[in-house]
């Protein structure tokens, strides 16, 4: 070790060891020679003798050296102080290469950040593997997800037998009143089991325990590190105060620490800032039964020990078992069943191939790089041909040449990657502003030590993959050959040229895989913002508005449809009055926005078992909705203010639904009703409307019923109707409208808060943001990569018209016409192109079933992006290499066949 | 290149360093020429070196610790560096030395065993 350490030492003390040596050496040989002399050699012999003695003294030199030190390191030094050099002479080229690969690798870290933090690192509990969701299914009747009921939930608890914990839950948000302005919260309601099951602790107080247990809700409440700092300055005496939620008390318990986030699932949204616990079994939630399945949400722990397959294949026999014993309960063709999901997959499971897909092109981006980088080297290569051969006919060996190089191209990729970790470090710190809200985890993005072990195994692989070809081929090519060339004055062999083609081809062949792929996400969006909406965005404005809800009736001032009816009565009146104002509405739900509310539905003079299995979304709406929507009636009537409480009770159904639930008879007239219940109400069908996107752009065909809000249909619409979207037909913009519209509604109640006031068109525009943003990044890397690729085959091209002026210039002085020059140069470019655009259709070919989830309306192969992208390719390569082809017929002869 | 002829024995791998050790305990500091000339008087030249070769182990041991370098004048008032042994050389060299005893002796023993 101290050896080792004096040989490392030795290192730095390169010059100085030097001297010593040399002064050492010329010692000895004086005492040598003094030697000689004394036994009467004359003085010249006397030094020949002594050196002869000595035996070699360059060789001892070097002996001495490496024993001196590590020679691989000293090479090392010795590669680097060289290459340093070497780049600093070549000021423009080292630029530009360290600039292009700082952002590739920039890019390429930062995107990585993203993988690592959403897909790859484990969640943030306690044993996260452990940690499942369970999801409720009718695969008979093609639905999942499904809500469930209080007795299948014990069903996890009891009957599975392996599970630690299982919660159940649901997200809604509520309104925080008592501050300056009502706060609409979002909130969890779980079973008490919920934090013991993550495995969180506390910051301050305690959380949620068996003593919380209540059939309804129970009185406290745990809020998240940021509540606790915004409303109570960090106070550390908060536990205990009261906060008033949809008018009800409840008691703080408890602070969560700073870092926990709710394991949102399907895409978050705001994050979740207050939990209160509930049974789910008392008041509101409705009495406890097999069929009322209203519990949106199931969590649970596995034991230790079981894998998820096996709990996956007991869950699926625990289905049975129930549905065996409650046969009335489970109707056999739904097939009732019960499965279970990482929670880490169900968290991020949707959101992943967009993720690789970005990925993938970041990789593809940072490989052309390194392909336009090996082709500059290799052309630098050429011009340091003589060099290199003095090198060789000095006994340098391949293997120190090729370390040499590799050396030089590594300490390019290192000061690129190093520029890149800090591009990566600063373009996350805009994650917010620029990446989609609905990839979850995005707070959880950090350069931590895996993404720079990354970053530096990235530069590692690049350094090596773009200096290897150019230092193989000067190492490669025998000195004899060498020479020969370099007398020629033309710097490159044909081996040589043959590589940079396959660099070109290649450069070229990734260039069509990301064009296709940013052509087929492209064509999605533009499918997608083309869709026929079925309604008319502009000029409309949403609000949203949410009635508290509070567990006790009597605090309650919307408790029944007539209280409601009034509310909604003057709200519309009163927004009507806005000046600018034409129309107004009210609906449960926005279009194109995703809804959670399907509900089982029967259709009237149907067979029982086929009706069983029916289901729609439901929207409730005030009357004039589909006229602030420009939504056009089909058949039947609108809703009108006449259909109110007390009254027959009515429904519209759209287009599809009518044509698949009635689909040999005119529904209008035909009764539906909410449930297999035969106490509930019949509602009577009076209009058909057009189709709308009510889901989502990329969502068609879910079966769409809208009821009256006047109207109680004693269904499982009444929650869900307590928050709701006032929509408004006008020529003015949001922003003028929001304060006035908040004004309006809070003359009715103060206590309400008004949230996500927005244009529709906005509404829209935030349901595409993520395909928007993809669509838009690989655009951008298409680009970038079409100029990359162009600017190779321009490049090469020219340069090979430089290597070749004096064969052009005979061809010229023997009269070849213009045209045929240009063909000479035209045609190498376009048997490039044409190989890199039949190279990279194949590859896109192949891996653009990948990018299936990604797609709207468009096939992974599609024909449109498959025929057009490559001549747009091919048009681009052709054109890069017309510049050089033209420049070559200007070639003069006379100067020319100077030279040679 | 170190001729091959059958008087003279190339050295054995590893022994250098315990010979110089050795030399330097015997004689004091010593310069490496000095050393050179010792090991060829001590062979009575069937030990052959160039004296070159010598320098590697000069400094494996300067490195190691177990001699010490300081520049002085030779009796001929010649610069020089004179090469002493340390305390750990000392120790070094007896260990060194008791292993090639028991080395030398066991492939002695072998040696007449098989004759």
């Amino acid at each position: 070790m101290r050896r080792f350490l004096a040989q490392i030492a030795n290192l730095f003390r390169f010059r100085a060891a030097e001297r010593e040596m040399t002064r050492e050496i010329e010692a000895h040989l004086m005492l040598l020679e003094e030697n000689f002399r004394v036994r009467g050699l004359p003085p010249h012999e006397a030094r020949l003798a002594a050196l002869r003695a000595y035996g070699g003294v360059e060789q001892a030199k070097e002996l001495h050296r490496e024993a001196r030190s590590l020679v691989w390191l000293e090479h090392f030094a010795k590669d680097l102080h060289y290459g340093v050099r070497n780049l600093a002479r070549a000021p423009g080229f080292t630029a530009t290469a360290v600039f292009t690969l700082a952002l590739g690798i920039g890019a390429n870290t930062a995107m990585f950040s993203i993988v690592n933090a959403v897909l790859l690192r484990s969640l943030p509990y306690a044993d996260s593997g452990r940690l499942v969701r369970v999801v409720f299914s009718e695969p008979g009747v093609g639905l999942r997800d499904v809500p469930f009921s209080v007795p299948e939930l014990e069903d996890l608890r009891t009957r599975a037998g392996i599970f630690e914990y299982a919660s159940a839950m649901g997200r809604t948000s509520s309104n925080l009143t008592g501050g300056t302005q009502p706060e609409r919260l979002e909130m969890i309601v779980s079973t008490p089991d919920y934090f013991s099951l993550l495995g969180v602790t506390p910051q301050i107080g305690r959380l949620f325990g068996r003593q919380d247990f209540a059939l309804g809700f129970a009185p406290v409440t745990v809020i998240s590190d940021a509540v606790w700092r915004r409303s109570y300055g960090g106070d550390p005496h908060v536990i205990g105060k009261t906060v008033w939620l949809d008018n009800d008390p409840y008691t703080i318990i408890g602070v969560l620490p700073p870092g926990f986030r709710h394991p949102d699932m399907g895409g978050s949204r705001q994050p979740v800032e207050i939990w209160f616990t509930a049974g789910f079994a008392g008041d509101p939630a409705p009495k406890p039964s097999r069929r009322t399945r209203f519990i949106p949400t199931a969590i649970a722990r596995l034991r230790p020990g079981i894998t998820l397959q096996q709990a996956q294949a007991r869950m699926a026999a625990t289905a049975v078992e129930i549905r065996r014993d409650f046969p009335g309960d489970y109707p056999a063709e739904a097939k009732w069943t019960i499965e279970l999901q990482s929670l880490q997959e169900a968290m991020v499971g949707n959101v992943r191939p967009m993720i690789l897909v970005l990925f993938g092109a970041v990789v593809l981006i940072v490989f052309i790089i390194s392909l336009n980088i090996a082709n500059l080297l290799l052309a630098r290569a050429s011009g340091r041909q003589h060099e290199l051969t003095v090198r060789f006919a000095l006994g340098a060996t391949r293997g120190r040449i090729v370390r040499q190089m590799l050396t030089e191209s590594l300490l390019l990729s290192m000061i690129g990657g190093g520029a890149g970790v800090l591009i990566a470090m600063a373009s996350l710190k805009l994650i917010p502003g620029v990446l989609p809200a609905a990839i979850p985890r995005l707070n959880e993005v950090s350069v931590d030590w895996v993404v720079l072990t990354f970053a530096f195994l990235t530069s590692v692989l690049i350094g090596v993959l773009f200096g290897l070809a150019p230092a193989i081929q000067s190492a490669k090519v025998s000195l004899a050959s060498r020479i020969r060339e370099g007398s020629r004055g033309s710097g490159t062999g044909t081996k040589t040229g043959r590589l940079r083609d396959a660099l070109i081809v290649s450069e070229l062949a990734i260039a069509v895989v990301l064009m296709i792929g940013a052509g087929l996400l492209l064509h999605t969006f533009e499918n997608l913002i083309h869709q026929n909406l079925g309604f008319n965005a502009t000029q409309v404005v949403a609000a949203g508005v949410t009635l508290p809800m509070p567990n006790d009736p009597k605090l309650d001032p919307y408790l029944d449809m007539t209280r409601q009816t009034v509310f909604r009565r003057e709200l519309l009146r009163r927004v009507l009055a806005i000046p600018g104002v034409q129309l107004a509405a009210i609906a449960s739900d926005l279009p194109t926005t995703p809804q959670v509310n399907t509900n089982a539905l029967v259709v009237e003079d149907r067979p029982a078992e086929s009706s069983r299995s029916l289901r729609a979304e439901l929207t409730r709406i005030s009357p004039d909705y589909f006229k602030v929507m420009q939504v056009p009636l089909v058949r039947g009537r609108f809703f009108t203010d006449g259909d109110s409480h007390g009254k027959q009770l009515v429904a519209i159904v759209d287009e599809s639904t009518a044509r698949r639930y009635w689909p040999d008879r005119d529904p209008i007239g035909r009764r539906l009703r909410w449930g297999q219940d035969v106490k509930l109400p019949w509602l009577t069908i009076v209009g058909i409307v057009r189709d709308m996107k009510n889901d989502g752009l990329d969502m068609d065909g879910v079966p769409h019923v809208y009821t009256s809000n006047y109207q109680s249909n004693n269904g499982s619409g009444d929650a869900a109707s307590r928050s709701f979207s006032v929509v408004l037909r006008t020529s003015l913009p949001a922003t003028e409208l929001e304060s006035q519209i908040r004004h309006e509604i809070q003359s009715i109640d103060p206590g309400l808060p008004v949230s996500n006031v927005a244009s529709m068109n906005e509404v829209i525009d935030r349901s595409l943001a993520s395909r928007r943003f993809s669509a838009v990044l690989v655009g951008g890397f298409a680009l970038v990569a079409l100029l990359l690729a162009s600017t190779g085959v321009y490049g090469l091209l020219a340069y090979m018209v430089g290597q070749k002026s004096s064969e052009i210039a005979i061809r010229i002085a023997l009269g070849a016409r213009d045209t045929e020059v240009l063909k000479m140069i035209l045609t190498k470019g376009i048997i490039l192109a044409g190989a890199g655009t039949i190279a990279g259709l194949a590859l896109a070919a192949a891996s653009a079933s990948l990018m299936a989830n990604l797609l709207y309306g468009v096939r992974p192969h599609d024909p449109l992006v498959f025929l057009s992208v490559p001549l747009l390719l091919f048009a681009v390569a052709v054109l890069a290499s017309y510049v050089p082809a033209r420049r070559a017929t200007q070639v003069d002869p006379v100067t020319a066949l100077r030279d040679v | 290149m170190p001729s091959e002829d059958s008087g003279h024995i190339p050295i054995l791998q590893g022994t250098l360093d315990l010979i110089v050790l050795r030399t330097l305990a015997t004689m004091g500091p010593q310069h490496a020429y000095a050393i050179a000339t010792r090991l060829e008087q001590v062979s009575e030249d069937l030990l052959h070196l160039n004296q070159g070769t010598l320098y590697p182990a000069l400094v494996r041991l300067e490195q190691q610790g177990r001699i010490k370098g300081t520049w002085g004048k030779t009796d001929s008032n010649r610069e020089a560096k004179f090469y002493a042994i340390t305390k750990v050389g000392e120790k070094a060299l007896a260990q060194e030395t008791l292993r090639w005893r028991r080395m030398t002796g066991l492939v002695e023993k072998l040696l007449s065993a098989g004759a």
